[in-house]
């Protein structure tokens, strides 16, 4: 599906030669920066400052007009003021740019008339003369794989999560959050006010990347609604995808005469658009990296019945009871486990002061050491009335029963078990005063493919959105 | 009063909804009393007059409705009643006469509507009639064109599903029919793009079919 993007998008994402527009060595420009991002992160091919003073950049001769650039340019990052866009339209035309990336900002999303006026002149240039405008008033491409950095960003790993964001400071955050969570990402591009090349646009492209898995999408409204529903009921068809809308509040409904009109709200609609799309809604930054993060982690499971451990050690009760809640009211269950193995747990564990239901203390394991604790978790995954199981590990409490050395093993078997059981463990990692010893814990548990949250309150979220995808 | 050339009334909107093959009870306009009480000999009595005005738009405010007219004296009390009274709330108002229908017996009351979205076009909405949907705003929306899924799922969505299942002793309501009644209304809307809004309420929904009882289309 969308494969004619494949071809179409990569000066785009895989840009040969990139050309940054509005660098200056006498004074701090954004397009300066943009040089230096590109360079530090490594981009494998020509990079050419262009500004009007000229001079040399980090030991690259700053051009002063994009046409006197040597050799073909693929794709061109646009930083100067707005009433220059046009004339550097032209100069895009005259060397043959495949794609233009506007950060210049102040276009319609400022001032409604004149700058849609100028975004309409801007289209019609790129049109006419074969070029493809991202923006304005974004940040563009990011391509880890292709060594695209956001401007003054960091390169995280390459992974399968897509996304494209109508925000750049949503798109950056989207970068950073994933460098500290482990959500990897094929590519993301913000696209701004989207004159061009707008979400539905890029959202076909990731749709036919074989790189991108799972896709993900900040945007607060659109062009053109009805393009956008389309191509989202053909991309949920291929690929999970999750889409947070901002601005859910705004005065959408006009005054109507009939009840429909007047009920009709902009948030309603939109949530009825993406329900009707299958496309799975989050509202906040946390809940849509959440689903991110266990749509890479886990792929294509899916399941609804979760054993909960509230506690390895000692305070679980009341974490186990919210846990509970947490489940049910995403619409997971907690069945009850198989007399068989109530019957080992209690051997294992004694009856006096375990509670053997759903959700497990397995606290009594303390007073026997980590290999009970271990048959214990092991006993609770094998039940075949459980799809995963939740863990809340809680570093503050168990650095002073177990040692850090002691902590260590029971991650890497959380590890180990999670791939011999063939079933998620899913672990709740709440911060705390030992944050430090929490960090390290997390980045290896992300590291082994486990999805790690904060709260179970969120991981349960990310569960129940997981098995929206009905594909 | 809302004065506008576009309100269709309401038998030029059933009229149109009926040739759509989207079940109504049908309403026959009736320009003098006599007319009132032949039309309603022809469909058997009781019968509902109601104000047939394209001023007109909320009928039972101006005492523009009678329900449940037994016999031809009732009918041509209630076509006097009907016309005094428009005419004294709303003097400027266009009256063209009243709307004759049989009296439906009592189903599940909801409503569908159509509103056209700035961003995504038109809108199908479902909900419960009355109350429920006024005050409580218990309803539920899809984009055009709907499947026959989409409606399906668009009616199990609102919080008063349980009461079209059957609630306390009264009779469930036909989810299939209602479905494809939703799933026409999205046909009919998409066919017809001259159609601004659209408001079927109430519908009645019985065990075995749904019928919309008042209808009000209005155009571009």
């Amino acid at each position: 599906m969308f494969e004619e993007k494949l071809k179409e998008f990569e000066p785009i994402f895989y840009p040969k030669s990139i050309a940054v527009v509005g660098v200056s060595v006498t004074s701090i420009k954004a397009g300066t920066a943009w040089v230096w991002s590109l360079i530090s992160a490594g981009f494998p091919g020509p990079i050419h400052p262009v500004g009007s003073k000229g001079g040399r950049f980090a030991n690259l001769e700053i051009f002063p007009n994009l046409r006197l650039v040597p050799g073909e340019v693929d794709y061109i990052i646009v930083a100067i003021p707005r009433q220059s866009v046009l004339e550097l339209l032209d100069d895009c035309v005259a060397k043959k740019v495949k794609a233009v990336q506007f950060f210049t900002a102040g276009f319609s999303e400022l001032d409604a008339q004149q700058g849609h006026k100028l975004e309409e002149q801007m289209l019609e240039k790129a049109r006419q003369g074969n070029v493809r405008i991202i923006g304005p008033n974004c940040i563009g491409v990011y391509c880890p794989e292709h060594k695209i950095p956001f401007p003054m960003g960091t390169l995280g790993e390459t992974g399968s999560v897509g996304f494209v964001s109508q925000s750049g400071g949503i798109a950056a955050k989207l970068v950073t959050t994933g460098i500290a969570r482990h959500i990897n990402y094929s590519k993301g591009v913000s696209f701004g006010n989207g004159v061009d090349l707008d979400a539905s646009d890029f959202l076909q492209y990731l749709a036919a990347d074989p790189k991108t898995n799972v896709i993900g999408a900040y945007l607060e409204g659109t062009r053109d609604g009805v393009r956008l529903f389309n191509t989202m009921k053909e991309v949920a068809k291929v690929k999970p995808l999750v889409v947070w809308k901002g601005g859910r509040t705004e005065a959408g409904a006009q005054a109507a005469m009939s009840h429909t009109g007047s009920l009709a709200s902009s948030a309603a609609i939109w949530s009825a658009m993406l329900k009707q799309a299958a496309a799975m809604e989050v509202h906040s930054l946390e809940e849509l990296t959440d689903t991110l993060l266990i749509c890479q982690q886990l792929k294509h499971w899916q399941g609804t019945r979760a054993a909960i451990i509230g506690g390895l050690a000692d305070g679980g009760g009341g974490n186990s009871v919210s846990a509970g809640d947490a489940c049910t009211e995403n619409g997971l269950r907690i069945p009850l486990l198989s007399l068989e193995t109530k019957q080992e747990l209690s051997e294992l564990l004694g009856e006096v002061g375990s509670i053997l239901h759903n959700p497990v203390d397995v606290s009594q394991a303390q007073f026997r050491g980590l290999a009970t604790l271990f048959q214990a978790i092991d006993l609770v995954a094998r039940d075949t009335a459980i799809d995963f199981v939740l863990i809340q590990e809680d570093i503050d409490i168990l650095l002073p029963i177990y040692s850090w050395k002691g902590i260590e093993e029971i991650n890497e078997f959380f590890t180990e078990l999670g791939s011999r059981q063939n079933k998620p463990i899913i672990v709740i990692l709440p911060p705390g005063s030992a944050e430090p010893e929490r960090l390290q814990i997390e980045q290896k548990l992300l590291a082994a493919s486990i999805p790690v949250f904060y709260s179970m309150e969120r991981a349960a979220k990310a569960i129940s959105k997981l098995n929206q995808y009905s594909c | 009063m809302i004065k506008s050339q576009n309100v269709l009334t309401e038998v030029e909107s059933k009229g149109l909804l009926k040739k759509a093959g989207i079940p109504v009870v049908e309403a026959k306009l009736a320009r003098s009393k006599k007319e009132a009480i032949s039309i309603s000999k022809e469909m058997g009595f009781p019968v509902v007059l109601k104000i047939n005005s394209p001023d007109v738009v909320h009928k039972s405010d101006s005492g523009g409705v009678k329900l449940g007219l037994a016999n031809a004296t009732q009918v041509g009390k209630a076509y006097n009643e009907i016309i005094s009274s428009v005419k004294q709330a709303y003097p400027e108002a266009q009256i063209q006469g009243v709307s004759v229908q049989p009296m439906a017996s009592p189903g599940v009351e909801v409503i569908v509507g159509m509103n056209k979205d700035p961003q995504f076009g038109p809108v199908i909405m479902f909900g419960l009639g009355g109350i429920l949907v006024e005050v409580l705003k218990d309803v539920s929306f899809r984009i055009v064109p709907l499947t026959e899924r989409d409606a399906r799922e668009m009616i199990k969505e609102i919080k008063g599903y349980p009461i079209l299942e059957g609630y306390r002793g009264q009779k469930p309501a036909s989810i299939p029919k209602l479905e494809n009644l939703i799933v026409k209304v999205s046909q009919f809307v998409e066919k017809n793009p001259q159609i601004k809004e659209l408001d079927l309420n109430p519908i009645f929904a019985y065990p075995d079919k749904a019928v919309a009882v008042d209808a009000r289309i209005i155009l571009e």
